[in-house]
């Protein structure tokens, strides 16, 4: 050491500045925390109580497992449901199936037209496409009548097969979506090789390429099983009025039909359901890390040259086409239709009968005006908020030091497995026990709450692979430069991020515009939103107003996707 | 005074010990690379330095500043300690342009704007890259980004410039350029430099100092001269150049020769003393002194018979591996062998001595020095 060393008097920095990066870690965590727990443990307190949770004498009691479990009513809903989830993801992932192969491998007509089409229920509500479907194809449906007339013999929709039918055509988009992206990244030389070896197209199709699908399949399988077993539009308007009950139409019935709701027997359902949810779920994250092992593409991929179907060519458009008109053309155009008229029926021309009541209607009582503005509201707002909170979540997961970082992103993730009508019983609850934030219950606040916590596993995965492909020596260079872990986030990452958060927000914005199985339980008046006043208004018989209820959410959704993906760049799908 | 100091630094990861013991001085405005195979810590020990690791024991120091003392429990974040860095992506934050990346670390340290945009100007003009701050960086090359990276690191007048691999990006070519231009920059601004590179010929070229690093140890601290002419263990003349080994016993140590019978029984003289603690060495041959010399009945010093298993002609030179009693041993000249059978020559200055390793020690560090022509 030289002396001039010697001389230099070390200088010690040590900042105390308040640690802002911490206390936003902490504050985002914290939020994440209570917003998940919040509508989980009423559940299950009120699973043990033999009272409702808001009475003051009620004592702990196992009595509403048993009365549950002897109830006939809840083991043959449970049948039903088992019935009613396996046929139709059988129907719904062979179809997805299918649609994926032809349209993503073979020379069918007009190929392009048909994949944007196949998409359309993935933005539509089901609720939507349900009212649409019955008002087509139900019982007293326009298509059905027409049949009826020409003497042939017609179908019950309004039946477990019926809902079957509908749930799989409904369904079949998301197994197509899996494949279609499992198809593009497969390496296509593994076909061409296959050619090369003497198989003819369609071999090559039944041999390579199909069994090259499994792990999509087994996984849209499971997916579309998941959101079966949750879904209720379809079961409430063609299952309920056959007297047909899956788990959560019963739900349903227990909970928000009865005047003597049975709270206990609620919460005991739920628990039993989100068990069953559960257990689903971690299938399919278990097959996830299963099939990325099986990932074995290497290569770029290739385009793949397309199979000429030949004289098959005419046929697979006419059962494409098939699947397109009835599923989804015919009667989203039936529900347009039904809007202009005050009666949609084949006896009469709807040209003849133009009329705009059911605007009039829908537009002037206040109620249903409500929420018409209620649903523009929470997706306009709540899934802003939303997103920058996911973000936020995602940011926190992925890219900080915070120790509990893994635990976010399961607490993220845990909503996952609490269908959406459950997550609105949770919340009511949560707000009846919780003295002073009560007042909340009846707004559209604790709606758009509730909504984040349904979408959060969405909104939470959607971002993370975008915040993943950022390398992190981009922080690291941020901080170099003389940025807190703050700095870095507001001046690199997010900003780095706008084009996927502006993706995740206008895939929240459907979402929002769309659900209405939270707000089954939680709404009330003054927070109707638009898929609760379509229901209602089901109920009560009266199909006008619900078709032009279902034609403005239509108009909003495709005008939103219009400029989305137009003008904004943005793709919903990979 | 921004001299860089280090004493006994220590990073675990898990059971890893990514960096062990560490201690050395970086003087006040030189350059010193860290050099070793991949996955032997030298990024590791910049990211200790730079603050983006939490390390577990150790001081680091940067002239007057105290980086970290695990002692007295300090550890400044990396954005307290003033630094450069240069990350081997370049790291450009894709989303501003060339002056965006430039003016936010003087923004971030209060340099009023006008004083900013002057020496933004200034800095890249010392990269020639004059004209460019409206560029985003996917709009540069390679090589331009590269400079970007450098200057949005030197542009805040940083005590330390930290480089991690900084020129692997690029092709070999623009690579011998590249490194050149940046020991000139790094003399230019005379500012206190720690360099991370595999490349030994990188390392040798650039340097005013070389930490030959292995398994998170320092193995070797020294100028590119001394540890080329006089690696400190089998390890470094092995990882630096190409050289060839022979073992041997001393059976003579005078002050100004060194004579050994190597395992063969030939006797070689050697110019340079023999390690204090053993007579048992390892007698290393750089591969581009060995000359080859024709089979002659006469005896000739210094020589052992060898005969050639392999030759190739690499236009500027030949290399050859040639068989003797004791091993194989690989030889590089600009004239062809004289014949199949030739004598192996050595002048006494170029046999160096070390220490006999273990045969446990030697394996290791053969496999040590495959993996990264692996990955
Ligand atoms: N974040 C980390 N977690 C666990 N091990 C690590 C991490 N970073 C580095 N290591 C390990 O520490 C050792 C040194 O790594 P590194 O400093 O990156 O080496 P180098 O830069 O010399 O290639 C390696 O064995 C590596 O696997
Ligand atoms: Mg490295």
């Amino acid at each position: 050491m030289s002396t001039l060393e010697k001389q230099v008097v070390p200088r010690e920095v040590t900042l105390k500045s308040i640690p802002w990066d911490r206390i936003v870690q902490w504050g985002i965590v914290v939020l994440t925390g209570l917003l998940v727990l919040f509508p989980a443990w009423p559940i299950l307190y009120q699973a043990f109580m033999d009272k409702p949770l808001y009475e003051q004498d009620k004592v702990a009691t196992f009595g509403n497992f048993g009365d549950i479990l002897g109830s006939g009513e809840f083991w043959t809903s449970l049948r039903t449901t088992i019935i009613y989830a396996i046929f139709s993801t059988i129907l719904g992932v062979t179809l997805g199936t299918f649609l994926a192969i032809i349209l993503s491998r073979t020379d069918i007509p007009c190929r392009k037209l048909f994949t944007s089409l196949v998409l359309i229920p993935f933005f539509v509500s089901p609720l939507v496409l349900a009212v649409s479907w019955n008002l087509i194809f139900g019982p007293q449906g326009y298509f059905t009548i027409v049949v009826r007339n020409l003497g042939l013999p017609t179908w019950d929709l309004s039946s477990l097969p019926g809902m079957i039918v509908v749930t799989g055509m409904y369904t079949a988009p998301f197994t197509y979506l899996y494949c279609i992206s499992s198809l593009s990244l497969s390496d296509s030389s593994l076909e061409d090789a296959a050619r090369i070896a003497g198989a003819n197209p369609f071999t090559t199709l039944w041999k390579i390429t199909l069994p090259l699908l499994r792990p999509a399949i087994s996984f849209s399988a499971l997916f579309t099983v998941v959101s079966v077993i949750e879904s209720t539009s379809i079961p409430l308007i063609l299952g309920l009025p056959a007297g047909v009950e899956v788990l959560s139409t019963y739900l349903y019935k227990l909970g928000v039909v009865g005047i003597n709701k049975d709270y206990g027997s609620v919460a005991v359902v739920s628990i039993l359901l989100i068990i069953l949810v559960s257990g689903l779920v971690m299938l399919q994250r278990k097959l996830v890390s299963q099939e990325r092992r099986f990932v074995t593409v290497g290569g770029k991929a290739g385009r793949p040259k397309l199979i000429r179907l030949g004289r098959f060519r005419w046929l697979t458009f006419a059962l494409v086409s098939l699947y397109v008109g009835i599923g989804i053309i015919l009667p989203l155009i039936g529900v347009i239709a039904q809007s202009w008229s005050p009666f949609l029926s084949p006896m009469v021309n709807p040209l003849t009968t133009l009329t705009t009541q059911n605007y009039n209607t829908v537009l002037s009582v206040p109620a249903y005006q409500s929420s018409i503005i209620n649903s523009l509201l929470i997706s306009t707002f709540g899934a802003a908020i939303g997103i920058l909170f996911m973000g936020m979540i995602a940011v926190i997961a992925y890219r900080s030091d915070f120790r509990g970082r893994k635990a976010l992103s399961y607490l993220a993730m845990f909503p996952r497995a609490f269908p959406g009508m459950i997550i609105g019983v949770g919340f009511l609850w949560a707000f009846l026990l919780i003295p002073g934030i009560g007042g909340m219950r009846n707004t559209i606040l604790a709606l758009t709450f509730a909504f984040i916590v349904r979408y959060l596993p969405l909104g939470f995965s959607n971002i993370s692979p975008a915040i993943l492909r950022i390398s992190n020596e981009l922080d690291r260079a941020g901080r170099v430069a003389g940025m807190n872990w703050i700095g870095v986030v507001r001046h690199i990452l997010l900003p780095i991020l706008g084009p996927a958060l502006l993706s995740g927000y206008m895939l929240l914005f459907i979402s929002f515009l769309k659900e209405y199985n939270v707000a089954l339980f939680l709404f009330s008046r003054g927070s109707e939103v638009m898929g609760t006043t379509m229901l209602q208004l089901t109920q009560q018989g009266t199909a006008g107003p619900v078709a032009a209820l279902a034609t403005i959410q239509l108009l909003i959704t495709v005008v939103v996707v219009f400029i989305a993906s137009r003008f904004l760049g943005v793709k919903f799908h990979e | 005074m921004s001299d860089l100091i280090i004493e006994g630094l220590v990073k675990n990861f898990g059971g890893v010990h990514a960096v062990d013991h560490i201690s050395l001085t970086v003087k006040d405005g030189t350059l010193t690379s860290f050099l070793g195979p991949s996955g032997c810590g030298k990024t590791t020990t910049l990211n200790s330095i730079a603050g983006l690791e939490p390390i577990d024991e150790g001081l680091i120091r940067a002239g007057d500043l105290v980086l970290n003392d695990t002692r007295r429990k300090i550890a400044l974040q990396p954005e307290q300690r003033e630094l450069g860095m240069v990350f081997q992506s370049y790291a450009l934050w894709p989303h501003m342009k060339v002056y965006g990346n430039l003016a936010l670390g003087l923004k971030l340290k209060k340099v009023p704007n006008n004083e900013a945009k002057k020496r933004i100007k200034e800095t890249l003009e010392l990269v020639g890259l004059e004209g460019m701050e409206d560029r985003y960086p996917f709009q540069l090359s390679g090589g331009q980004q590269q400079r970007v990276a450098l200057a949005r690191a030197v542009v805040a007048q940083p005590r330390l410039l930290l480089l991690d691999e900084p020129l692997s990006n690029l092709d070999a070519k623009v690579r011998e350029q590249a490194r050149a231009w940046l020991r000139e920059i790094q003399n230019r601004l005379g500012i206190t430099t720690v360099y991370v590179t595999h490349d030994q010929a990188e390392a040798l070229a650039i340097s005013d100092m070389v930490a030959v690093m292995s398994k998170g140890k320092l193995v070797q601290y020294a100028t590119p001269h001394e540890v080329y002419e006089n690696p400190a263990t089998r390890y470094v003349a092995d990882f630096i150049g190409i050289s060839s080994f022979i073992n041997g016993t001393v059976v003579e140590r005078a002050s100004n020769f060194t004579r050994i019978k190597i395992d063969s029984g030939e006797i070689l003289t050697s110019s340079r003393p023999a390690p204090s603690s053993t007579d048992r060495v390892t007698v290393t041959i750089r591969s581009e002194r060995i000359r080859l010399l024709p089979i002659t009945t006469e005896a000739v010093a210094n020589s052992i018979p060898a005969k050639i298993v392999s030759g190739l002609y690499l236009g500027s030179k030949y290399q050859y591996v040639v068989k003797t009693s004791t091993g194989t041993i690989r030889i590089e000249t600009l004239n062809a062998a004289p014949g199949e059978e030739v004598l192996l020559g050595f002048a006494p200055e170029d046999l160096i001595l070390l220490a006999a390793e273990n045969a446990g020690e030697e394996v290791a560090v053969k496999e040590e020095k495959e993996a990264p022509a692996l990955t």
